[in-house]
């Protein structure tokens, strides 16, 4: 099979799709440095006469894009931490511990797994209030948690079922508790589990907006898709606003991924595969 | 908590398949190592599961009243009313289109990317940025692509003189579950293309030459080898964008709010109005449980034909 005789043919092909698919951005980009009348002319193609980087400043005050940046932080180290100290002794439990209700217990996370938030919605919102974390982060870290248990559990699960049991067997002897095992000789033998598990979990919740528009209602408290939906209903006819408030609101994860790239394609597709 | 294996200590020897290492009395470690999971899952996953279902047999007008019990009232109701079978149906298509259009882009793409060496990365890493996107955000962007008079796309058409192509994409009624989807799927074909190349790498190579041997060309390579090796990844990745496509919300709620005339509601944004807006809680709850027996069904169907699949 040569490689190189069909290498550029096909990447020529896809260029175009690639400008294609990419065009938003690159659009969102150029007029997020236009001025209001460079807008207004309404020809999406032609290069700003300045590069307004104002926009960016003015958008980021008005917006209030440094809370809404630093509340989507917070509500990132939260789930994830909080989703590796829950998801990974759980799945040791339910992959090396035999205990009566264990079969029960999976058919109950493989629920968790199919039924979609919004289907619990009015419940879960009234749970909220009665624990007093409505309009909390704590409040929507614990709710996403709860939501990405049974994929955590799952992911972490089928990784150490393939972990042999003679390195337990061997452990017990040593007189190791199972926590012990799970922190000292299966953790760090699970790096590609961990890795899906936090690249995966980061992601949605940096991204999640259902929960956040449920929970979190005032501004001070509120997650950056939902700061930008709410910053783009109050500006939306100042497009100049619109276009870099978006552009804020993409471009951090973007980098982060072009820079990350192999650990995310890794991690996903690991992820996908395994949980 | 004695169970399957009893008090007393069983020889190494009796040990079961998988997942058999631990001796006895392990059954309070397993307790103690599940508690923070199944304390958080059950809190805000299970109880509101149940609770679901119990608030769709009764009556309840908002979050601070008292519900009293009325049946089936909230189904009958529910069967009557017409935006729910709208939105029924706006699910279903929305669900095609899904499958269609980002299901089919990604494995369009795999294929297509897949057969690149030097070059992969690069194409890979590109078309996958739009999925680091939040659903809210591409809501944003798709809405100013469409927007009909600085939108991208209307003045696209109209510069290469396809003027009579412009629409008000999010205005016809005829029009706007699919506009909304493309913003949708434009999100989501990255993962599934993932997923397909990651499919496409599994296929044992020695068929490729024993077909090439037989003289295949790369049309026959494709249909004999490279899409029946693919079909247990594509019933995972059609499961999938089934499930991720019942879960569809943020792009509606952003850009049309179901709108215009309902003829974008999904089921999920009818709920949230009916929870959030309306107050009607009994009938959001079996909307609720409707939305439930889909996912739970999508899920048994396609784990069944995987698990037929692989054997």
């Amino acid at each position: 099979m040569s490689v190189r005789s069909r290498e550029w043919p096909v990447a020529l092909a896809l260029t175009p799709v690639l400008i294609l698919i990419l065009s938003p951005f690159v659009w969102l980009l150029i007029s997020s440095f236009k001025t209001e009348a460079e807008i207004g002319r309404a020809d999406p193609f032609t290069w700003p006469a300045d590069l307004m980087w104002r926009n960016y400043l003015d958008a980021w005050q008005i917006g209030g894009f440094g809370d809404l940046v630093g509340n989507s932080l917070i509500n990132l180290v939260g789930v994830v931490a909080l989703s590796l100290v829950t998801c990974a002794p759980a799945g040791y439990a339910l992959a090396k511990i035999r205990f009566p209700g264990r079969e029960w217990l999976f058919y109950a996370f493989i629920l968790g797994l199919t039924v979609p938030v919004q289907a619990i919605v009015i419940p879960l919102y009234q749970v909220l209030f009665g624990l007093n974390l409505v309009n909390t982060l704590a409040g929507i870290v614990l709710v996403q948690v709860s939501n990405g248990i049974p994929f955590g559990i799952f992911l972490m699960r089928s990784f150490f079922i393939g972990v042999p049991d003679d390195l337990i067997e061997a452990a017990r002897i040593d007189g190791a508790s199972h926590f012990q095992i799970l922190t000292k000789v299966f953790l760090p033998i699970s790096t590609p589990a961990v890795q899906a598990l936090v690249i995966i979990t980061a992601l949605s919740t940096w991204n999640d907006f259902f929960l956040p528009l449920i929970v979190l209602i005032s501004p001070e408290v509120q997650t950056l898709p939902l700061g930008l939906v709410r910053f783009v209903s109050t500006y939306a006819s100042d497009y100049r606003l619109v276009f870099s408030g978006t552009v804020i609101s993409f471009l951090p994860i973007i980098l982060l991924y072009i820079l990350m790239q192999r650990r995310f394609t890794e991690g996903l597709t690991q992820g996908a595969i395994k949980g | 908590m004695a169970g399957h294996t009893g008090g007393k200590p069983a020889p190494m020897s009796k040990r079961r398949a998988a997942g058999s290492a631990s001796p006895d009395g392990d059954a309070g470690t397993a307790f103690w190592l599940m508690a923070p999971a199944l304390a958080l899952y059950a809190l805000f996953t299970l109880l509101p599961i149940a609770a679901t279902f119990w608030l769709s047999f009764n009556s309840s007008a908002g979050f601070n009243t008292s519900a009293s019990f009325v049946g089936v009232d909230n189904y009958a109701k529910a069967a009557q009313d017409p935006i729910v079978w709208k939105s029924l149906g706006h699910t279903f298509i929305w669900l095609a289109y899904h499958v269609v259009m980002a299901g089919g882009l990604g494995l369009l793409l795999a294929l297509a990317v897949s057969r690149l060496k030097i070059t992969q990365v690069f194409f890979r890493t590109a078309f996958f940025l739009p999925h680091l996107v939040s659903l809210a955000v591409v809501g944003v962007i798709w809405a100013n692509i469409y927007d009909p008079f600085f939108g991208l796309l209307n003045t696209a058409l109209t510069r290469i003189g396809l003027g009579a192509f412009t629409q008000g994409w999010l205005s016809d009624p005829a029009l706007v579950l699919f506009s909304v989807n493309v913003a949708s799927s434009w999100q989501g074909f990255g993962l599934y293309m993932l997923l397909f190349i990651a499919g496409l790498q599994n296929i044992d190579h020695s068929l490729y030459d024993a077909a090439e041997v037989d003289g295949a060309n790369a049309f026959q390579k494709l249909i004999y080898v490279t899409l029946p090796g693919l079909r247990e990844v594509m019933t995972f990745v059609v499961s999938l964008a089934m499930i991720n496509g019942l879960k569809g919300f943020a792009t509606v709620f952003v850009m049309t709010n179901g709108g215009p005339f309902y003829q974008s509601e999904l089921i999920t944004t009818y709920i949230y109005r009916l929870a959030f807006q309306s107050q009607d809680h009994g009938l959001a709850a079996v909307l609720c449980i409707l939305l439930s027996l889909l996912a739970i069904a999508i899920t048994i169907v396609f784990n069944r034909w995987r698990a037929r699949l692989s054997q």
